[in-house]
């Protein structure tokens, strides 16, 4: 008569879960160290998605549209200002120029930084200068005849400075991928650290039940039916782990937020602008319980029977 | 069933626990093993469970070769078999209900019959009222019975059983005579080790002996009198 076990009923999983929370229970605090390492580590994973999904969100409000912004030395003479607008005039892809005056600056500095006002208030003089804003098509910015014409603008006096956006974009955008990688990078190595910290507790258990695996071994059980709790065990580590760490990130975006966000500067908004999508927690919650997986399973891996020597 | 051919069992070069055995136990039988401590009973029984492996010889049991079977055959191999064994083997961590409850897990059986199937296996030992209490808040003799409610909860093909009445007084024991007797008439065939004379004598069982390893005595034994052995177990032979 063959026998097979592949497909396990259904109650040997609600045994096997059973099984796992029950011994996570009794060896609590070693438990505790294998959930706090998966914690900490997706804590930090997450920590640095988060910072650049925040500054992805930047960039993506900035948008598709390079904008150029011509700034105009403060003392600039309304006759300098009109040979620039009249040069950008003639310039089709300047064309849809729209002018800045010193006052606009003003104001719109006061928007963005509310709790500096009062600093600007006291000034005698408006220390912003005017400027054009053009929105130019990606494809056009980044050709060699529009770096001529760039050229050409900075070389009209009244002109200060000649500011293309896309060049920050640009260096966010790599910016942003490095930060992504270095999260990737550190958090990979911390979730392999805690997967071998996650396989020796599920030694420490194993051995722990020692005499019991043996038991079950001559009454019948499969090795399936012996690993499957310490299997679950090491996943349900891994999944806790990483829940904690998600919460844990939350509370820290929240506080932070709440805290410093408004106050503080233009860069710190926009690093509290949002919480990180499910699209990328659900790979957090995933990482973590693979991490509980594979450690629970390199130590399982390791047990199999051998002859006993004891009575 | 259980066929020994020139079975030996060498520990370590010093002891030799069974030397050259070869016996036979048909379908049905029903079997003592007895000798002095430490001729090789248990040794015996746990070659049966392929709990050791033979340095020589083969053993067969159920039809399987226990040398040529494959590791993953052995948890299926073993669930034909109900052993109890010498030191019990309780899980400790486990109440009286939780150890039963496991078995049933690893026979398949659907956790809803669980309470019905341990209730009626310790009613068959008397212990139903300690369903709930751990095996080291019982009594020796009561962790025993707890044993054979164990090994016979799924009226296995082969009982094997190593001093399954060592704990216990001479009422309890035919009490659980009885019971490895009915387990046999329903069909399991059983292999009893155990140095009670008197159980054996008055059984009128097929008996094989072992002494320092070798068997010295196959016979059947011959009730003398004993009019309360032969209602337990029927007409001797
Ligand atoms: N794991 C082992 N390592 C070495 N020697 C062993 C081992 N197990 C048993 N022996 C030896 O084998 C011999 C037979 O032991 P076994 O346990 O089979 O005896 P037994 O007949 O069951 O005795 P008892 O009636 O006391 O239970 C003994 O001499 C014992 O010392
Ligand atoms: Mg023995």
């Amino acid at each position: 008569m063959p026998h097979r076990d592949d497909a396990l009923p259904q109650t040997t999983f609600s045994y096997f879960f059973r099984e796992a929370a029950r011994r996570m229970w009794v060896s609590k605090r070693t438990s505790f160290v294998a959930v706090a390492m998966i914690a900490i580590s997706l804590f930090i994973v997450g920590a640095f998605l988060l910072v650049a999904e925040n500054l992805g969100r930047a960039v993506a409000q900035a948008g598709g549209k390079s904008r150029v912004n011509i700034y105009l030395t403060t003392d600039a003479t309304p006759q300098q200002i009109a040979a620039v607008d009249s040069w950008l005039a003639a310039h089709g892809e300047f064309a849809g120029r729209r002018f800045v005056s010193k006052e606009v600056a003003l104001t719109r500095f006061r928007q963005y930084f509310a709790n500096l006002s009062d600093v600007v208030g006291q000034l005698d003089e408006n220390p912003f200068p005017a400027s054009f804003e053009c929105e130019i098509a990606p494809a056009v910015a980044q050709s060699p005849a529009f770096a001529q014409q760039a050229k050409e603008l900075r070389a009209i006096p009244g002109i200060d400075e000649v500011q293309f956006d896309w060049e920050w974009v640009e260096k966010l955008k790599k910016l942003i991928n490095l930060v992504n990688l270095a999260g990737i990078i550190a958090g990979g190595v911390l979730a392999i650290a805690a997967a071998f910290t996650i396989a020796n507790v599920i030694r420490l258990t194993m051995l722990l039940y020692r005499e019991e695996i043996d038991i079950m071994r001559l009454v019948g059980a499969t090795e399936r039916m012996i690993r499957g709790p310490f299997l679950i065990e090491g996943i349900l580590q891994g999944f806790i782990g990483a829940v904690a760490a998600i919460a844990l990130l939350f509370a820290a975006f929240a506080a932070g937020r709440h805290f410093l966000a408004p106050h503080y500067s233009l860069l710190w908004s926009f690093l509290f602008n949002g919480f990180l999508p499910w699209r990328k927690l659900l790979p957090l919650l995933a990482g973590g319980t693979l991490a509980g997986y594979l450690g629970s399973w390199l130590s399982v891996r390791e047990s199999g029977e051998e002859e006993p020597l004891s009575s | 069933m259980i066929h020994f051919y020139h079975v030996t069992k060498r520990f370590d070069q010093y002891s030799t626990a069974l030397h050259d055995v070869t016996f036979h136990i048909e379908k049905g039988e029903f079997v003592f093993l007895t000798g002095a401590s430490g001729a090789g009973k248990s040794t015996l029984l746990k070659l049966i469970l392929r709990q050791i492996q033979p340095s020589d010889g083969q053993v067969v049991v159920n039809g399987r070769n226990l040398k040529s079977m494959r590791r993953s055959q052995l948890p299926f191999f073993r669930r034909e078999i109900g052993m109890v064994f010498q030191d019990f083997k309780l899980i400790e961590r486990m109440t009286v209900f939780e150890n039963l409850s496991f078995i049933l897990t690893v026979l398949g059986i659907p956790p809803r019959e669980h309470k019905k199937r341990a209730y009626g296996a310790l009613r068959a030992v008397s212990l139903h009222h300690k369903l709930n209490a751990y095996p080291l808040q019982l009594s020796g003799g009561e962790q025993q019975r707890i044993a054979i409610a164990r090994a016979l909860i799924n009226e296995p093909l082969v009982i094997v059983a190593d001093e399954p009445t060592g704990n216990l007084d001479p009422d309890l024991t035919q009490e659980i005579v009885q019971i490895f007797a009915e387990a046999n008439m329903r069909g399991s065939t059983v292999l009893i080790a155990t140095h009670d004379r008197e159980l054996i004598e008055q059984s009128g069982r097929r008996v094989i002996t072992l002494d320092r390893g070798r068997i010295t005595d196959e016979r059947v034994a011959v009730p003398q009198r004993a009019p309360r052995v032969e209602s337990i177990f029927g007409i001797g032979g």
